[in-house]
């Protein structure tokens, strides 16, 4: 019996799907998996990412997360931006998602616009957004003038009041089609029988949307919501090119903070420590998302 | 079967399209071919120069076989951000390699916007150039990446940086003067003159500001090291005139940010910065010169590379210069050598023949006649001994004598070594926190108190007193 167990168990390993699998084994293990462990070390030593000289001085970069103001206004940065776009990109999502599937005519054409932003990249749509929200030179502001509403005028990215508001923006603009797509495909998977039989029942527009598509569509609720999440907590490219965190520390994030640190003022060792604290505020927020929006699904 | 050796061919494909992505050391083409066009033309244009060279280039081969013993390449990185190091650059390496035909120096793209980082990551890819710019000399002189300079080569300049008596970096100009660029037409319409001291500065401002039809002053204020322009003029004003080892004296913990001194810089940039134009926090230094040359504001601060921006940009524009004067009414002007410029790795040191054709290289670049090439391209002030005849603008004249009639000529506050060396995160710190002040969203005492904290932390890993993080 235990031979013919062992027999089964080596007929099992297949060696064509090993050979698929381990070439991307390989380079994710020495590309994601051989880096994030390695720099676990790294957050404990104050290397300033040149010298062949790595000291070690234990907790002392975590020491410095918790009581630095910096680390702090990044969290708060961080989590501010994360709340907006997760709200307003799954709300414009969804709104687009809805659009798309009950017009009547250009379904194709609104799904294509909807989606384009989402294949510039995050460079090249930073760089635009930048330029029309220049002060001087900017579309918003030539708008304005020409509406004879200069009392509205902004700096949009130089207030520090307006600033993440203003990069969210361009996230919402830049990553909503593709959370659409997600919604979409979701409500065209809603049986039309169910809706039906609710008309029949007199139930309105706003209560068979309710009370039937948005529990069947809370699958696609909880992977937007965790990729917005995620998306939130790791932007960069906008960031970089709009404001380089400024004014001041007005737009610095927890990402931009550990970029700024590690590669420009030469602090690997404490940049590599943020990194971490923001994988474990990653797992938990998204443990906890992951919690709340799984027990809302309902399954067909 | 069919669709099995599809499959094969498919994944193959896939796997070497993605092992050529981690591919080695990238080839490097010798210097950018629209550049090389644009140098070649620029050579023909000018005969005289051209004739010169060549008289040059002859001697300079004879020499050349007595400098290595087998054909010998170097690679070369420079911060190329601006069209006229590329241009002058590629021609300096240009007639180098006509005239040592036994060595190749290798332009490789510099990434000039963020060039510090790129330098760094070449490092960390095993990548790291043989000869390059250098700016933040003390942090790879401090990781053994640098070859001293033999004292032949230092012998060539009017000042250079040592560390612990060694020279790493020879300038490749003289530090960049910062002074006001003004609109020169616009100043003789109304009857303005160049302000003698501290307080007429200011109420040329004002009168600007009065006229109404533009803003007195253009200010960069997204670039943070734009910033650190005005910053240092009025942390030289306030602070380095009655104390020139404040930040030793941090260091040693008998002075902190909170010295009235230094809330004095804070107050001296807000009155100053009252006059910039709308927009400033979120304009980049590369809009300056739109400003400047359409009549939107009347003066930039900035240094002797916006003289060739300017006239790119306007031809017609007439352009005057003047320092600002200090408070108390000396003249502080950025100048002199500073620690960035030309150096050596101190891997290439390893191999003689690389050594000696890096030297070779170095030395040939600050000739009078190919170091002209650089200086007036990007209006540098010539920090050798024996310095070029330079055919420049009568504003860059100006500059010059200012230097030599200046009260004091000294680097910018982050670029000094030894016991006034900053932690290298605390110079953007200050910037930020500046730049928090000047919006109004942080006061004076309380930016004092986050320097201070901040300055507590950053001396944990960084002290030239004590030797912390610099052994």
């Amino acid at each position: 019996m235990n031979s013919t167990n062992k027999a089964a168990k080596k007929k099992k390993f297949d060696k064509t799907a090993f050979a698929f699998i381990a070439p991307a084994f390989l380079l994710f293990t020495l590309f994601i998996i051989v880096p994030t462990v390695s720099s676990v070390y790294y957050s404990f030593t104050s290397w300033d990412g040149i010298s062949p000289n790595v000291k070690f001085i234990g907790l002392a970069n975590y020491k410095e997360i918790f009581t630095s103001d910096r680390f702090g206004n990044a969290m708060k940065n961080t989590i501010i931006l994360t709340v907006f776009i997760s709200i307003f990109e799954n709300s414009i999502a969804l709104a687009l998602a809805l659009i798309v599937d009950n017009v009547r005519w250009g379904k194709n054409f609104f799904r294509s616009a909807f989606y384009i932003p989402v294949l510039i990249s995050g460079i090249v749509s930073g760089f635009i957004w930048k330029i029309m929200y220049n002060y001087n030179f900017g579309t918003f502001n030539a708008v304005l003038d020409n509406l004879g509403l200069e009392a509205w005028k902004q700096d949009w990215l130089g207030n520090s009041a307006l600033t993440l508001i203003m990069i969210g923006v361009v996230l919402i603009w830049k990553g909503a089609g593709y959370y659409m797509i997600i919604y979409l495909a979701s409500l065209q998977s809603v049986s039309q029988d169910l809706i039906e039989a609710a008309q029949i029942d007199g139930a309105s527009p706003w209560q068979r949307f309710k009370s039937i598509t948005v529990p069947l569509i809370s699958g696609a609720f909880t992977i937007n919501f965790t990729l917005s999440l995620i998306n939130g907590l790791k932007v960069f490219d906008q960031i970089n090119v709009m404001t380089d965190g400024g004014p001041g520390f007005t737009s610095e994030t927890l990402v931009y903070l550990l970029y700024k640190v590690g590669f420009n003022e030469g602090r690997q060792g404490f940049g590599t420590a943020v990194g971490i604290m923001l994988l474990f505020i990653i797992i938990v927020l998204n443990t906890i998302q992951q919690k709340f929006l799984r027990s809302r699904e309902v399954q067909m | 079967m069919k669709k099995k050796v599809l499959a094969v061919l498919l994944t193959s494909a896939m796997i070497v399209a993605t092992l050529s992505g981690c591919g080695g050391k990238e080839e490097s083409a010798p210097a950018d071919s629209g550049t090389e066009t644009d140098t070649s033309q620029e050579s023909q244009a000018d005969d005289a120069q051209a004739e010169s060279t060549q008289g040059e280039t002859e001697a300079a081969a004879e020499d050349a076989g007595g400098i290595v013993s087998a054909p010998t390449e170097l690679t070369f990185i420079f911060a190329d951000g601006d069209e006229g190091a590329k241009s002058s650059m590629n021609e300096i390496v240009n007639r180098f390699n006509e005239a040592y035909p036994d060595i190749t120096v290798t332009i490789e793209p510099g990434n000039g916007g963020a060039y510090s980082e790129f330098i760094k990551t070449k490092d960390s890819v095993g990548e790291f150039p043989d000869v390059m710019e250098m700016r933040d000399t003390a942090m790879y002189v401090r990781a053994g990446k640098l070859e001293p300079l033999s004292d032949e080569i230092v012998s060539l300049f009017r000042t250079t940086t040592a560390f612990d008596g060694k020279v790493y970096t020879v300038p490749l100009g003289g530090e960049n003067t910062n002074g006001i660029i003004y609109n020169k037409t616009y100043f003789d319409e109304n009857g303005w003159t160049e302000p003698a001291t501290y307080d007429e500065f200011i109420a040329l401002c004002q009168a600007i500001a009065d006229k109404g039809d533009m803003a007195p002053l253009v200010v960069g204020g997204q670039d943070i090291w734009h910033m650190g322009f005005w910053f240092h003029k009025a942390y030289n004003d306030q602070v380095l005139s009655k104390d020139a080892d404040f930040i030793k004296h941090c260091y040693e913990g008998t002075k902190d940010f909170s010295d009235e001194t230094f809330k004095a810089t804070f107050e001296e940039l807000q009155t100053i910065m009252q006059y910039a134009q709308e927009g400033w926090v979120s304009t980049p230094d590369a809009q300056i010169t739109t400003f400047l040359v359409n009549d939107m504001a009347a003066m930039m601060y900035s240094g002797t590379h916006m003289f060739s921006q300017i006239s790119q940009a306007d031809p017609e524009f007439e352009m005057g210069w003047f320092a600002i004067p200090s408070p108390d009414g000396k003249t502080r002007l950025v100048g002199g050598g500073g620690i960035g410029g030309l150096a050596i790795s101190a891997e290439v040191a390893k191999d003689p023949d690389k050594k000696a054709a890096a030297e070779a290289f170095i030395k040939f670049f600050y000739e009078p006649e190919n170091y002209k090439v650089y200086c007036e391209t990007l209006s540098a002030i010539p920090s050798t001994v024996e310095t070029p005849d330079l055919d420049v603008m009568d504003v860059f004249q100006e500059v010059i004598d200012a230097n030599a009639a200046a009260d004091d000529l000294a680097p910018m506050w982050n670029g000094r070594v030894g016991e006034n060396e900053l932690p290298p995160d605390f110079r953007n710190f200050t910037y930020k926190t500046l730049i928090e002040v000047l919006q109004g969203t942080r006061d004076i005492d309380s930016a004092c108190d986050e320097l201070n904290k901040t300055w507590q932390v950053s001396m944990q890993s960084f002290n030239p007193i004590t030797g912390v993080g610099i052994e």
